[in-house]
């Protein structure tokens, strides 16, 4: 079941009702109760993973809880659940674990699990093909695993919270039902953005009653994501498909506006699933952060990584970059810290070695943005270069970079795909470099170049005018403006949506 | 109450929004040059209907018109599947029977196109063929179409109406020449066509409806680069030569400059031409 699918639409018109119809537990029986089901309907054998998953946080967060504690005070705790698993972590409590070494067996179990079903054939291939380069010629078959949706997602937040509990940042959650309850909420399931338990566990303490101020911001975010993701992203799609699965039959020009459409695609595609994943939880009465910010305006790569997917660069900045300490070991100690954070944030993208090298490429901009920012910023002072220009010049240059490793990106989703990647990511910049047709007339179909261009520039306007209007947040003062800023993105979507019901392109990850 | 009103609005505000956007919409498309636009505001008489899918643009009508002094009416469309050919040619029969000559690329027999005929739906007011079709093969699209007005004009097919909106569309052929990595690559390329007897059927059924309006109908298979491979065309060429009775024309590996192609399956406007000389002499056109 996807957003942008009747079912969906079905889902929550019977949703909302119950969940507003109950409270306390019961909201929380329900949320629970509909998300296993949204989750479910992808494929109903991957919830024993998700539960397991979160049996197991939860459990690791009570263990390591208590031998902070160990005054077995919890056990007069109302709730059965607790109780029971308290008597047994007693028990484990009296073993030699320290909290540390708890703390390393749920991330070695969480990353255990994600890396069976994410990554095995892939490191298995590897081997196999590094073993084959020093002459030997091993046996093994890989396996045919499926990738559980949106199990990077939920594997990341599951292991927040553990390692949050370890640095007593926060406190064990007691009831199994909101733990099960923050994992599995459907909206921000299976693509994020990824919510820490300190953010969210707290704002499951209060029942939520229908806000009809919650009610026109939330209908505000989730109408733009649908249009950016259903009008957008799924018009540019078919152009940017055509680029990456044969790129030897295209020239120049076409497979550079391809390489454009892809970084909007992907832009629309992931920042729409946010908005609506947003704006519904605001409609259910939570508040979550956000997860994009007009990355492409970024003047460099440390903001553009503050501006996109804001929930996973900040994860991995608070859980690896800063407990590999961050730059405060001098300047080589920074790089190592920052390549290290980049080439894992592009492994957690996909198995695949082009996801990798994206990552790379972005741990290399950072390092050289790094060296050169304080001689770029003493020129341009020194010369006097007027402010808008030397910005034009930033964001021009960051998001040219983005664009190259973007193509890395999108290949390594063809060779997910069981294509050759870096191959795919040589012909197309190869071919972009040939120079070779471009003239617009050997641009093959027109049409979407164009339709393309209309929506991203419909997009550049209208985000840009929202740093000034705020829209979003003057609908709500203004019905009026409402009635016609919903009208006229519904006027949008009918006349430019792709009604498909495409896949959100996060889904794969 | 009052905030339940508000949205009591929202759906007026649209469909009046939606029904006004569709009619301006609808307005243009009329006064459009496109081919479909011109079928249905009767602005396409023609002594030669020509049919296809993208390969059926090289059935270039300014040089057939040039040497056979005739008015020509191209029908043809990116990947335009036989059954919304046959509404198209029975619209067009019913329209214009002064019609005397039918030319139709039977590799559009290909396959079926269902999303293609969303495109239509732009038409369907105008067409109780098409929307029919559309109704029986694509139902979401169709109600989407009922609901929306404007989504009736979200497609490629009123993209291009627009285009030509003060322009006519009959030079619309590829305009390039192979590159030569394609042609390097010909032999590891293939295409694998259909046979498709629901579209065969269709064919046959538009055959004969210009039969009994006594519309000669030819039945050709347009140059394809020599050294591409396209599997089951004898297949297809059998299949369509039983269901209609008619032979037809096969040109395949008839041109083997590759500089009269745009790509393995597609003439461009040079090879076009000689193409078209070719089926003059054959009589086509006569």
């Amino acid at each position: 079941m996807i957003f942008n699918s009747l079912a969906f639409l079905l889902f929550i018109l019977i949703f909302f009702p119950l969940y507003f119809g109950t409270k306390g537990k019961g909201q929380h029986r329900v949320c629970l109760i509909a998300s296993y089901f949204f989750y479910g309907c992808w494929d109903w054998r991957f919830l024993s993973l998700i539960i397991l998953s979160t049996l197991l946080d939860w459990c690791f967060g009570m263990w390591i809880s208590h031998l902070y504690q160990n005054d077995g005070k919890s056990t007069n705790h109302q709730n059965k659940a607790y109780r029971f698993t308290h008597r047994i972590i007693a028990r484990l409590a009296q073993t030699n674990f320290t909290p540390r070494a708890v703390l390393v067996l749920s991330i070695a179990m969480n990353l255990g699990v994600l890396g069976f079903f994410k990554y095995f054939n892939f490191f298995a291939d590897s081997l196999a093909m590094l073993l084959q380069s020093i002459g030997f010629v091993p046996s093994w078959n890989t396996l045919h695993i499926i990738l559980p949706v949106g199990i990077s997602f939920y594997t990341f937040q599951s292991m927040s919270y553990t390692i949050d509990v370890y640095r007593r940042e926060l406190k064990q959650e007691t009831s199994l039902l909101k733990f099960a309850t923050y994992i599995a909420l459907f909206p921000q399931l299976v693509a994020g953005p990824i919510i820490r338990a300190a953010d969210f566990l707290p704002q499951l303490a209060e029942s939520k009653r229908f806000d009809y101020t919650r009610f026109n911001s939330g209908m505000g975010r989730i109408l733009w994501g649908f249009f950016k993701k259903v009008a957008i992203a799924d018009s540019l799609a078919p152009f940017v498909d055509q680029c990456f699965q044969s790129p030897q039959s295209f020239g120049s020009l076409h497979l550079m506006i391809g390489v454009v459409f892809y970084s909007f695609q992907i832009y629309c595609d992931f920042s729409g699933y946010s908005d609506i994943a947003i704006g519904l939880t605001r409609i259910m009465g939570f508040h979550f952060p956000e997860n994009f910010r007009t990355p492409y305006f970024s003047r460099s790569f440390s903001e553009f990584w503050t501006r996109w997917h804001i929930s996973l660069s900040s994860w991995l900045r608070d859980y690896l970059y800063i407990p590999l300490g961050g730059n405060r070991h001098g300047k080589l100690n920074t790089y190592r810290n920052n390549m290290l954070t980049m080439l894992l944030g592009g492994l957690w993208h996909g198995a695949n070695w082009a996801f990798v090298f994206w990552g790379l490429l972005h741990g290399v901009y950072m390092m050289i943005q790094r060296i050169i920012s304080p001689i770029w910023h003493r020129v341009i002072s020194a010369l006097k270069v007027p402010a808008i220009f030397s910005a034009g010049v930033e964001m021009g240059t960051v998001y040219l970079l983005t664009l190259f490793a973007w193509v890395f990106f999108r290949s390594g989703s063809q060779g997910l795909a069981g294509g050759d990647s870096f191959g795919t990511a040589y012909t197309i910049l190869s071919h972009i470099g040939s120079g070779i047709g471009l003239s617009f007339s050997e641009v093959i179909n027109k049409f979407q170049v164009l339709k393309g261009g209309l929506l991203i520039s419909m997009l550049l306007l209208i985000e840009l005018s929202n740093l000034r209007y705020r829209w979003n947040e003057w609908q709500l003062r203004q019905p009026y403006l409402r009635i016609a800023l919903f009208s006229m993105v519904l006027w949008l979507l009918a006349f430019f949506g792709n009604f498909g019901a495409n896949a959100f392109i996060y889904f794969q990850f | 109450m009052q905030k339940v009103v508000w949205y009591l609005l929202l759906p007026l505000a649209f469909f009046a929004g939606d029904r006004l956007g569709g009619y301006l919409l609808q307005k243009q498309s009329e006064r459009s040059h496109f081919r479909y636009s011109r079928l249905y505001q009767n602005k396409a008489k023609a002594d030669i209907l020509l049919l296809g899918n993208s390969r059926g643009l090289c059935l270039y009508q300014p040089y057939i018109e040039e040497i056979t002094h005739k008015k020509t009416c191209n029908l043809s469309y990116n990947g335009l599947p036989m059954d919304a050919a046959k509404a198209l040619v029975l619209d067009y029969l019913d329209r214009y029977p002064e019609v005397k000559t039918l030319v139709i690329d039977v590799t559009m027999c290909d396959r079926e196109n269902d999303p293609l005929l969303t495109g239509f739906l732009a038409y369907t007011d105008k067409s109780e063929r098409l929307n029919t079709l559309i109704h029986n093969k694509e139902l979401k699209a169709w109600w989407g179409g009922q609901v929306s007005h404007l989504f009736r004009y979200n497609n490629e097919i009123f993209q291009r109406a627009l285009y030509y909106r003060n322009k006519s569309d009959e030079d619309w052929l590829l305009d390039r020449v192979i590159t030569e990595a394609q042609i390097i690559d010909t032999s590891k390329s293939t295409y694998e066509l259909d046979v498709n007897p629901y579209l065969i059927r269709q064919l046959q059924e538009t055959i004969e409806a210009s039969l009994e309006k006594g519309v000669q109908a030819h039945l050709v298979i347009a140059p394809y680069l020599p050294g591409f491979t396209v599997e089951n065309l004898d297949n297809l060429k059998k299949a369509v030569e039983k269901a209609t009775g008619l032979q037809v024309l096969d040109y395949r590996n008839s041109l083997v400059d590759p500089t009269f192609f745009g790509d393995y399956m597609h003439l461009n406007k040079e090879g076009s031409r000689h193409f078209i000389d070719m089926l003059r002499k054959d009589g086509v056109f006569d």
